[in-house]
């Protein structure tokens, strides 16, 4: 048993910043719902650097529409720029679903968005008919910039779809939410997979894993306007209070699950996110608790292929190595907690948050490890660096903004989250569940093989 | 090869455009003739393609008889999917390749993580310019002002790292709350002795991203460009050779590197880069020169202008893209210093390299002639790449720009050939349906496009930060043959569904 110790950024500036600001959490959690559509109230650069983002890591196309403000809405508000912004998108896109995400200047100038919406439907239903108009739901959403990170941006994103859209209960659904938080769309899959085990129907708020990789299938896909397969429907959303239970699957996000239990009776869970044995055991428990369904064979095997794979590997070529961990506090905090369950040591955990669920979540784990964890909150990439600089470690596991430094320090890099966009396939290869285990660990060792052992060995085979 | 794509009447057929509600159904005239050009089109609509109707007239064809452009310089139709960006971004990537120096973005979070480090810029010695930095501000900056945090964080900073510069960029934020930038600046440099350079360049002020670039040649103008000393080193050098400085070229992928010996080449010292692969001292002494050279027009003809008025330094407009381009702007390079050896040597480096590049392409030209190719990007590369595509036999038949001035436009109307389609503002959708329209056999755009362009079944060649490859100069121009004949001649396209009908439901 050892213990946490918790390192505060005393600098004022941020060197190499290890999260970015709400509207991206907003963005990304929009373009989960089919035919949903962000609407991002702001100047250009908020949406166009969103999508160069998403389109670095998915490799795939991002719509995201802006209000363009310019210096005008500075004085005048941007009223004008998001009532006919509302307009032209619901007719030229025909959307489900549209969600005006505020930014630091909208924010800032004070712009009344529930305001502006509602006289932005009047305007719809002449344009458009009455019908055609209420078969798009707007949904305002507050993320200003200056107040947390994209995380935070994320969560304000799906309590507001769900404060908007959720339907005063009828009758149980028998389905689950499940709140994925930033992952990849490797992993809502495994997600999928692990509920149709289960036998359970899962409501994913919100489902980017076809929107963010999707055929080359133009038959398949809709092109006038473009809008991937896939996605939560806007129905969907509006029947997530009757579902038996929500679950988190990070701390960082889990506002909409509350909120459906305090409203609607929706029991909720939140967190951990399913990395590794303990977390992933903690998910299908949570899984079992709300539906009742036994696990099934299928997947104690699935378990067990991932207990056999650490049981062949860990001791010879894991055990004992220091590892550093960075990036997004959920999916940071459940690969500390699996570095652990292989016998190695998370010796430095870093993320740009300062979450109190975070610092509890990091104690936790501090206590499964062998010798004690250095823990970076509200920290940058400089951070992480210097400490590493002074105390080296075997193993960076982490994003792609890493790999300056890894370079530099002559520390290999596994990359895992968001943004990876020097490798290619790892937006669809999972991490979490008990497959997601199993891959990380091949990732793991064989980067492992790669620096530690004369790889061309006969004896690795051992 | 077979042109994969001459036949598009499959996806004509497919191209429900009633399904879409819109309000621009009059007929435009001026490109009713159209049919008439070389380019095949099947039937011309009323418009170019269907969209709104305040956007029918920034699409135009061009016509021997009229030289008009697109209308453009307009603010975007708000609620659309634009590829435009703001005026911060646009200031970024005209100084964000200057090497050694610290690019601090006074903001929220966001504008620096979305940001650093993605210009593809490559250095040859310092690196901190692709380290991010932002002063993060917060809910109690934007309450109090966040100018005492942007002074702790300058001075914290320059002890960090003592760097030849740092180069403050305001963001929207700091125009609405009011920091005085200019005075923090001002105030650190002084307890610094850095050069602390503000630039005001908040996103909003502008629908057009050019004013960016513009408010970043003012930073460098009125704050570093002539504050360099005339030292011993320095006058020997000017007295020894003619000297000029690259202006708007950024040394993406290298470029400059294929640039630069050409022009040493013929006995030039090149004094100073703005701002590929560039240093801070470099720039300060770029007053000295005797010419200037402009590659990126679209960035840097104001900086180039505003010289010529400071400090009496005449200026050509050059273009290292393509064979010829790149011939005749080392051609002119030449003529502008009178001096004989310059102008033989010239001669020598056009005759020797033309022929060996044209050894080098002629196989990627048997597979590229014929080709149709839409270029959609930022400015100069509109018309710039034109001549280069032609010398690979290639047809031009759509450009355009996200931000493209009325000069813009006017260097696009005169270099493109007749029927070609000229675009300006073009936003998703609307590219998605010219492309599916015109069915190019590639596109040349950024990384927002290049997903887009592949779900659409079209090759796409980027012509942008993320570009690895050199493209510029005699060199450079062998590679983008490479390039262009890998995207085009990639067999994935075989099996896109136009071409593949074998197992469709459909």
């Amino acid at each position: 048993m050892s213990c946490a110790n918790i390192i505060k950024k005393e600098r004022t500036s941020v060197i190499n910043p290890l999260v970015t600001c709400q509207p991206m959490g907003a963005m990304y959690a929009v373009a989960g719902i089919r035919r949903g559509l962000p609407l991002v109230h702001g100047a250009q650069g908020c949406s166009t650097f969103v999508r160069y983002a998403f389109a670095r890591h998915f490799r795939e196309p991002s719509e995201i529409a802006v209000t363009s403000l310019h210096e005008d809405a500075a004085v005048f508000g941007g009223r004008k720029n998001l009532i006919s912004g509302i307009g032209n998108l619901a007719i030229r896109f025909k959307p489900s679903l549209i969600g005006v995400i505020s930014t630091c200047s909208s924010e800032i100038i004070g712009d009344d968005m529930g305001g502006f919406i509602k006289v932005a439907i009047e305007e719809m239903k002449k344009r458009m008919g009455e019908k055609e108009a209420e078969k798009i739901k707007i949904v305002p959403i507050s993320t200003p910039s200056f107040v947390e990170t994209h995380f935070k941006g994320y969560d304000n994103t799906i309590k507001a779809l769900v404060d908007n859209l959720a339907c005063d209960p009828t009758e149980f659904n028998e389905k689950v939410n499940i709140i994925p938080g930033i992952v990849n769309p490797g992993d809502i899959r495994e997600i999928k997979h692990i509920l149709a085990l289960m036998g359970i129907e899962g409501l994913i708020l919100t489902d980017i894993s076809d929107p963010f990789d999707s055929p080359l299938r133009p038959s398949a896909t809709e092109f006038k306007p473009f809008y991937p397969k896939g996605g939560t429907t806007v129905e969907e959303i509006c029947d997530t209070s009757n579902s038996l239970g929500t679950i988190s699957l990070c701390r960082y996000a889990g506002s909409a699950a509350v909120s459906l239990e305090k409203k609607y009776d929706v029991p909720a869970a939140v967190g951990p996110i399913p990395i590794g044995v303990q977390n992933t055991d903690q998910f299908l428990r949570n899984l079992k608790k709300f539906t009742g369904l036994e696990i099934p064979d299928t997947i104690l095997d699935e378990r067990g292929l991932l207990i056999d794979s650490m049981a062949d590997i860990v001791s010879r070529y894991l055990f004992g190595r220091k590892v550093a961990v960075f990036g997004d506090p959920a999916i940071t905090s459940g690969i500390a907690r699996f570095v652990c369950e292989l016998g190695m040591i998370p010796s430095v955990v870093c993320t740009g948050v300062e979450s109190p669920e975070f610092v509890e979540e990091m104690k936790k784990v501090a206590k499964e490890s062998d010798e004690p964890v250095d823990v970076l909150i509200r920290s940058d990439l400089r951070d992480l660096e210097t400490h590493l600089e002074e105390d080296p470690v075997d193993l960076m596991i982490g994003h792609s903004d890493g790999r300056l430094f890894a370079k530099s320090l002559d520390i290999p890099l596994i990359r895992v989250g968001f943004p990876v966009y020097d490798r290619v396939g790892y937006h669809r290869v999972p991490i979490v569940g008990y497959n997601g285990g199993i891959n990380l660990i091949d990732r793991i060792t064989n980067t492992v093989f790669e620096k530690y052992y004369d790889k061309e060995h006969w004896k690795l085979q051992q | 090869m077979q042109n994969a794509f001459k036949s598009s009447k499959n996806f004509e057929k497919s191209d429900n455009s009633k399904k879409i509600t819109n309000s621009s159904n009059q007929p435009n005239k001026s490109s009713a003739e159209a049919s008439t050009d070389k380019i095949i089109i099947d039937q011309v609509s009323e418009s170019i393609i269907k969209t709104l109707e305040s956007r029918l007239d920034h699409m135009c064809i061009k016509k021997s008889d009229d030289e008009r452009g697109p209308r453009c310089n307009t603010a975007s139709v708000p609620g659309i999917v634009t590829q435009r960006s703001c005026v911060y971004g646009g200031a970024r990537v005209v100084l964000m390749p200057i090497t050694d120096a610290i690019h601090l973005v006074h903001g929220p979070i966001g504008c620096a993580s979305c940001t650093w480090d993605i210009r593809g810029s490559r250095t040859s010695g310092d690196d901190l310019y692709k380290t991010g930095f932002s002063t993060n501000l917060e809910e109690k900056d934007i309450v109090f002002g966040g100018e005492k945090k942007l002074f702790n964080t300058i001075i914290e900073l320059n002890s960090l790292y003592q760097p030849s510069a740092v180069f403050v960029y305001s963001t929207c934020v700091v125009g609405l709350i009011g920091d005085d930038l200019k005075a923090v600046c001002r105030e650190s440099e002084k307890i610094t002795k850095c050069r602390v350079i503000p630039v005001q360049s908040e996103g909003f002020r502008s629908f057009n991203k050019s004013l960016g670039h513009q408010l970043a040649c003012d930073a460098m103008l009125d704050h570093l460009i002539g504050t360099g000393k005339l030292d011993d080193k320095l006058k020997s050098e000017i007295d020894a050779h003619p000297t000029l400085n690259i202006v708007g070229e950024f040394n993406v992928a290298g470029d400059l590197w294929a640039i630069k010996p050409l022009i040493e080449k013929m006995g030039i010292k090149v004094l100073s880069v703005l701002t590929g692969d560039s240093c801070v001292e470099d720039i300060a002494k770029a007053h000295y020169a005797d010419l200037n050279i402009v590659q990126c027009q679209k960035s840097s003809n104001y900086l180039a202008r505003q010289m010529e008025k400071k400090y009496k330094i005449p200026y050509l407009k050059v273009n290292f893209f393509g064979i010829g381009d790149t011939a005749k702007s080392l051609k002119i390079i030449s003529e502008f210093f009178q001096d004989p050896e310059i102008m033989e040597k010239a001669g020598e480096i056009i005759k020797t390299e033309i022929e060996t590049v044209r050894s080098k392409i002629s196989h990627y030209k048997k597979r590229l002639t014929g080709k149709r190719v839409a270029v959609y990007v930022g400015g100069n590369k509109a018309w710039s790449l034109i001549r280069a595509f032609e010398e690979l036999g290639m047809n031009v038949i759509m450009t355009g720009t996200q931000n493209g001035l009325p000069e813009d436009y006017e260097r696009i109307m005169e270099t493109v050939s007749e029927g070609t389609l000229v675009v300006d503002d073009a936003n998703s959708m609307e590219l998605s349906r010219l492309f599916q329209k015109y069915q190019p056999d590639l596109v040349i755009s950024g990384a927002k496009e290049k997903y887009m362009t592949h779900k659409l079944g079209i090759p796409f060649c980027d012509f942008n930060h993320d570009r690895i490859t050199s493209f510029a100069g005699f060199k450079g121009f062998i590679n983008f043959a490479k390039e262009l004949d890998r995207a085009v001649s990639s067999p994935v396209w075989k099996f896109t569904p136009k071409k593949y009908q074998g197992i469709q439901n459909e």
